[in-house]
């Protein structure tokens, strides 16, 4: 990251190359659409360009804060075009899988975080899986989600909390593996 | 991972508080509620412990997705853009922030603007991103309503950052436009609406040299040609 802030290309490249397949796959959930994806990594890493010095390293590591700038420019990109072609939540809608082939060590490792995580969300009641997914992916506000499933906002909230705190228990166990 | 307790800090959550974490944490509180949950989180430390750790939880949420390849063209794509980009110097591109200021541009605004310019300027802070930063200037906006804007200037290029700023009426946009000198305010075609936790990040294309005034307005969805309402925000430049 120093050499990023200080307007190195060849670093910034390597920061796509680490992160742009997170950064794509997050996207392509949240807008489902491949071109709406691709506008939005780009913007997010133009921009992640041109604020490198925002990175706070006490704030969580680079992938977090380079999802988090794509998961905003999403949100933006529903905000003004009305796009929530990824609104449904569970369509999956896989066009193009990793291979194998391609792995690294760290690619493995992530790669089995993922599975335990996607573990985790589908042990979770469907109704708090809900209400998060909405949340995070479709960047829905709570009292918006109520009124799309016509509840109470204390009751979506509720959700909320009860969804997170049993991730956070089946995530973060004594093994402490992912978080 | 303990929150530090501190002088009138809660100790238990006794105001049924903790409801809030989990939709904070998710960004999904309104952002009328952001400002007033973030006041809560100065004193009680149960929030802050359940936030911290909610946290680490959404962190990982985006590694749930499916795992697609970015295209090798999106990457070149990147590189690309990043290459046209003014390679400005690090101090240049760092930003520091300000407690915003507030005031209310009147409905005649447009008219108005440039007296309203000169007249803002004694009551926006225009610094220099830090000692030795000189490249870099934050422009606190004037906000009309809650939240704050400034104005990152680096050299003659511009990002409009937004934090807690309620979301257009419905049906309705943000839309950028720029004054120069005694013109009228001019679209350059830039919408865009906060988050629900009321955040924009928005990049002003082009060169904003010469330029007086940038303001927003709510506009109907798909953008005006011409400023319908009164400015919202409205960042003086000289």
């Amino acid at each position: 990251m120093p050499l990023v802030y200080d307007g190195d290309a060849q670093a910034f490249e390597v920061i796509f190359d680490r992160h742009g397949d997170a950064a794509f796959s997050l996207a392509y959930r949240m807008c489902g659409r491949r071109s709406t994806a691709e506008d939005v990594v780009q913007e997010a890493f133009v921009s992640l360009w041109r604020s490198g010095a925002a990175y706070d390293r006490a704030r969580g590591s680079v992938r977090s804060w380079v999802l988090g700038v794509v998961r905003n420019r999403a949100i933006d990109l529903f905000r003004r075009e009305s796009v929530r072609t990824g609104r449904d939540v569970n369509a999956e809608g896989l066009v193009e899988q990793m291979h194998a082939s391609d792995d690294t060590e760290d690619t493995v490792e992530r790669r089995e975080d993922a599975q335990q995580i996607r573990a985790a969300l589908q042990e979770l009641p469907p109704d708090q899986r809900q209400v998060i997914e909405l949340a995070y992916f479709g960047g829905f506000s709570h009292s918006q989600i109520a009124s799309m499933l016509e509840l109470a906002p204390g009751t979506v909230k509720g959700r909320m909390r009860l969804g997170l705190t049993k991730l956070r228990i089946a995530l973060g166990g004594p093994s402490g593996a992912v978080i | 991972m303990g929150a530090e307790m501190s002088d009138g800090d809660t100790a238990s959550d006794t105001r049924g508080c903790g409801g809030e974490v989990a939709a904070y944490a998710l960004g999904a509180l309104d952002p009328a509620e952001v400002d007033t949950f973030r006041r809560h989180l100065e004193t009680c430390s149960v929030c802050r412990d359940e936030l911290a750790a909610f946290e680490s939880v959404v962190r990982v949420l985006p590694l749930s997705t499916p795992a697609h390849r970015a295209p090798a063209e999106l990457r070149r794509n990147v590189m690309h853009a990043i290459a046209s980009e003014p390679k400005s110097a690090p101090a240049a591109r760092t930003a520091t922030r300000r407690a915003p200021t507030r005031w209310r541009l009147p409905r005649p605004a447009l008219g108005l603007a440039a007296a309203l310019a000169v007249a803002a300027a004694a009551f926006v802070g225009i610094n220099a991103a830090g000692s030795g930063t000189p490249a870099t200037r934050i422009i606190h906006a004037q906000v009309t309503g809650q939240g704050s804007a400034e104005l990152r200037l680096s050299g003659d290029h511009g990002e409009l950052v937004v934090n807690h700023f309620s979301p257009p009426p419905t049906g309705q946009i943000y839309e950028v436009w720029l004054k120069r000198g005694t013109g009228s305010p001019k679209s350059i075609g830039l919408l865009f609406s906060p988050t629900a936790a009321g955040q924009a990040n928005v990049d002003v294309p082009g060169s904003l040299h010469g330029v007086s005034l940038v303001m927003v307005t709510p506009e109907p969805a798909g953008g005006s040609p011409r400023p319908t309402h009164s400015a919202v925000i409205s960042a003086p430049l000289t």
